[in-house]
């Protein structure tokens, strides 16, 4: 086990290493410099910011310094935030961005579950066709758009709801929901499957000649298989929900880490990007981390070695 | 001897998108007290669901139990709440499934899966159910049991998951096991000893066992009667003893000739049975086995009813031509 | 020895028994259907709209659906039905172009890849590795950065990014189909390496190719318009449904119309490829067949 983790850290840090060096490499070949404006600026001036920040120097001495610094938390400058460096700028969109990605999460795993498990439980029932209809539905449609037909509804026609904007609960209902929309989709769809394939097992059959309660053989022995491969989805799930949509942070005006980066991308803030993208693989990489390593407590056939 | 179970006429039938399988068609048989009975057929005979339908752990949908009685104690089984025929599974009536790969829970501990029928059925907390299961599984030969509750069931061998089946099958004592196909998964030295292992253990308990196999070598030394099981319905049954030596119907007497059989020379053929099982949707006209029979006559298929004959003192046969003693020795040379 | 054999039943290639299977499943026919309704609306649009997409009209700004204007006139005056078909024409292009690409630079190095097999194939598996590392729509953005220029600079950004799926599917498919009796068969006769890849593997992973390809057109329809939707994508004025959003979402209050079209359409397009493409999934999954 401590091998297994200690391997699969080695692999997540060459990943980063892997991911750092095209990104920059691909920084390297964008046409135009940070410093393209409507007006021009003068060659000393470009010149002397390209000494203050360390672009005149070779590639690979660029890149090398720039992965020191990220390995000690500091992703670099932001051309167009010229106050604060990037690891701060992400770090203020943080709070935002997870805390929606959470209540997203939670909402896709308390309907996703349930909706898999009634599906299940009620096969060939109407409520299995539309469950299965459903999650086929919001499996396909993009969270921005079920956004913006949220938006319609409840705040231009009815008024129950801002249309965006950060601070209160009232405004995370809406973005949350249409994060949590294909997920929850996806996790009813896998809970469903997971559950039709462990009912026809040979022990659920064991457990009920035992006498079990049908409750108790659903919690205790139906359950605790049939979620084992909704966990293995989940945790990437969690990772790109808490990561968050920048089309959903925009259409909802939430000042998290999904619309600082299309602000980075208006502006060609190319540190802006270059972090942002540092930082989501290596978010998403560490959410698989744990799974992994959850996945084995969870299932004790899984040995690693 | 006083009856222990007394199947009356049960039917189950399988409801699919082809038809209507008769899985179990019309049987009735019976169990006394501390006896053994075995139920004998190819796969697919029916004796593995007739013996589900008793405890009602048929599938519904696609299977219904259509009709019959299964007095169990003077209850009639099929009538009860499932809240009261829950309180008999596991406690009065337990199981034996044959796979023992995949009939216990592999995300669950050994010991978890036998105590929660002993906190269920004999009202212990989770101390004492974890006592008695180490009790549990030194009786049926596990060693270091106290250490093996921790276990998981794929840290288990098939032999060895299989003792912990039968532990879990007496472990609240019942008046009757159901062990369905339990040798048949696992090598043939280790099926004696689980057969061994049962028959030991009941026999304190005076316990009864429905034995279900395919296998009629089994048969002769484990139980004391045999029901013979052909395309859901009972075609012979009787003392197993009579049933080895002297057996009135061609199915029977080709399942016999299937096993190898100590008692007769060695050089004797094995011979196995000609054709395909039956199609339950649609079962053959008249007799369900003439298709596959080597004495059929044009009587089999005319006016053939599907009623057992008693051939001998306890020993009945639905075959026609079974009812003079040793009837196969003429046409079979 | 010639044995006139009665076939009872009609005889059906592979593909003939996947496309009876693909017609009963209703939702996939349904998702066919629209697919094509709005093809041909895409490709028809100047005889069906007296609209062009870039005409201006003043006297008409922002106007709700009428007799006139179908589903109404947006900022500018342009018809919104018009500009929709014409944003059909830029998505339909994404989905297959992109998904072109995705095959061109799939296919072959997943073939490749598991044909060679050993140290080469561990390499470009690891390569394959870290581009699932990547957010993809992250990478597109900042590969749309980097090209600039045309609409093929989208379909480019987005193809090289979605190529991995394809990549891994096609060796996973091959190395599986490696191991059976049909190929063993052939090299037993004397077939080669590269013979047996091209008539038996790849042929024989067609299906699950099919299927992974008709995802990934909803995939990279989505991926366009959300370039749009961010400023990046398609250059007005040609419409894009991601830009026909945008615009509209800044008159969410007085015109809702302008943003909830554009947004059921992606939807709706959406689904229906989705929906074709489990049709196609259960058509063509070998282990459903009897």
């Amino acid at each position: 086990m401590l091998k297994f983790t200690v391997r699969r850290v080695l692999w997540l840090l060459l990943v980063l290493f892997a991911v750092a060096f095209i990104t920059f490499s691909l920084m390297h070949l964008v046409p135009g410099g940070p410093w393209d404006r409507e007006k021009e600026l003068a060659p000393q001036i470009v010149e002397n910011l390209n000494r203050k920040y360390g672009l005149d120097k070779p590639f690979f001495l660029q890149f090398g310094h720039y992965l020191w610094s990220a390995a000690r938390g500091d992703l670099g400058v932001s051309y167009s935030y010229q106050d604060r460096g990037v690891t701060q700028i992400l770090l203020e969109g943080l709070p935002k961005t997870a805390t929606l990605g959470l209540a997203a999460f939670l909402l896709a795993i308390f309907i996703g579950i349930p909706l898999g498990m009634a599906a299940a439980l009620r096969q060939n029932t109407p409520v299995d066709y539309v469950s299965v209809f459903f999650s086929m539905v919001f499996a396909s449609i993009p969270g921005f758009v079920l956004g913006i037909l949220l938006m319609i509804l409840l705040s231009v026609v009815l008024h129950l709801l801002p249309t965006g904007g950060w601070g209160s609960i009232k405004q995370v209902i809406m973005p949350a929901f249409a994060l949590a929309a294909l997920p929850a989709a996806y996790m009813a769809r896998i809970t469903r499957a997971g559950m039709l394939d462990v009912m026809r097992q040979d022990y659920i059959r064991t457990a009920r000649s035992k006498g079990l309660a049908e409750r108790i053989v659903l919690v205790r022995h139906i359950l605790r298989n049939a979620l084992i491969p909704v966990m293995t989805v989940a945790g990437p799930q969690l990772a790109y929900l808490i990561t968050g949509s920048f089309i959903i942070e925009s259409i909802f005006s939430i000042p998290g880490i999904g619309r600082l980066f299309v602000q980075g991308v208006f502006a060609r803030d190319y540190g802006l990007i270059m972090g942002t993208i540092l930082f989501y693989a290596a978010a998403v990489a560490v959410f698989n981390l744990v799974v992994d390593i959850l996945y084995a407590v969870v299932d004790p056939r899984i040995r690693y070695d | 001897m006083t009856t222990l179970l007394q199947v009356h006429n049960l039917s189950t039938y399988f409801y699919t998108q082809d038809g209507v399988v008769k899985a179990v068609d019309g049987v009735s048989y019976h169990v006394a007290k501390g006896e053994t009975i075995a139920l004998v057929g190819e796969s697919g005979c029916g004796k593995t669901v007739s013996a589900l339908s008793i405890v009602r752990l048929i599938p519904d949908p696609p299977g219904k139990v259509v009709s019959g009685t299964v007095q169990f104690n003077g209850t009639n089984l099929l009538t009860l709440s499932t809240e009261e025929i829950r309180r008999v599974r596991g406690a009065k009536i337990s199981m034996i499934f044959q796979e023992p790969m995949t009939s216990l829970n592999p995300v669950l501990t050994i010991g978890r899966q036998i105590s929660e029928a002993l906190e269920l059925h004999r009202n212990m907390d989770r101390r004492e159910a974890l006592r008695e299961t180490v009790r549990l599984l030194e009786l049926v030969g596990i060693p270091h049991a106290d250490r093996r509750t921790r276990d998981y069931p794929h840290h288990f061998s098939g032999g060895m998951r299989q003792r912990v089946m039968i532990a879990m099958a007496i472990s609240c004592r019942p008046q009757l096991i159901i062990a369905d196909e339990p040798t048949t998964a696992v090598d043939v030295t280790i099926q004696a000893q689980l057969l061994e292992l049962i028959r030991n253990i009941t026999r304190d308990l005076d316990t009864s066992i429905i034995l279900i196999t395919h296998n009629l070598g089994i048969v002769a030394r484990y139980a004391n009667r045999v029901y013979v099981m052909y395309a859901g319905m009972i075609v012979e049954h009787g003392p197993s003893m009579d049933i080895y030596h002297d057996p009135r119907h061609p199915y029977t007497l080709g399942l016999l000739a299937s096993v190898p059989r100590l008692d007769e020379p060695r050089k004797t053929r094995l011979v196995p049975i000609e054709g395909q099982p039956p199609d339950l949707i649609y079962p053959p006209k008249g007799c369900p086995f003439h298709p596959r029979c080597s004495y059929v006559t044009p009587s089999c298929m005319e006016g053939f009813k599907a009623e057992l004959m008693e051939v001998a003192p306890g020993h009945y046969s639905m075959c026609w031509i079974a009812r003079e003693p040793k009837p196969w020795k003429k046409t079979s040379s | 020895m010639a044995v006139a054999v009665e076939v009872a039943r009609p005889h059906h290639t592979l593909w003939g028994d996947a496309f009876i299977r693909l017609r009963r499943n209703r939702l996939a026919v349904a998702g066919t259907v629209i697919i094509l309704v709005i093809a041909l609306g895409a490709l028809l649009v100047p005889f069906i709209s007296p609209y062009d997409f870039a005409k201006q009209n003043y006297d008409a700004i922002s106007l709700g659906p009428s007799w006139a204007h179908p589903l109404g006139t947006d900022e500018l005056g342009r018809d919104v039905f018009a500009r929709l078909l014409y944003g059909a024409r830029t998505s339909l292009a994404v989905g297959i172009f992109t998904q072109a690409i995705v095959l061109v630079i799939g296919l072959p190095i997943g073939a490749f890849s598991a044909s060679v097999g050993g140290r080469v194939d561990n390499l470009v598996m690891r390569f394959v590795d870290v581009m699932y590392a990547f957010p993809d729509i992250l990478l597109i953005i900042l590969l749309r950065a980097i090209f600039g220029g045309s609409i093929f600079m989208i379909f480019l950004a987005i193809g090289l990014v979605a190529w991995v799926d394809v990549s891994r599917l096609v060796r996973g498919q091959i190395l599986s189909l490696k191991q059976r009796d049909f190929v063993t068969a052939a090299r037993a006769m004397g077939a080669t390496g590269r013979y047996v890849t091209l008539r038996h593997l790849l042929p024989n992973s067609m299906g699950p190719i099919i299927v992974a390809v008709t995802f990934g057109v909803p995939r990279a329809i989505f991926a366009e318009a959300a370039l749009s939707y961010i400023g990046i994508g398609v250059k007005p004025p040609t419409p894009s449904w991601g830009t026909m959003i945008s615009d509209g979402y800044n008159q969410i209050f007085a015109a809702p119309h302008l943003v909830a079209f554009p947004a059921l359409a992606i939807g709706i397009l959406m689904l229906a490829f989705t929906f074709l493409g489990d049709g196609l999934r259960d058509a063509l999954d070998p282990r459903l067949r009897r």
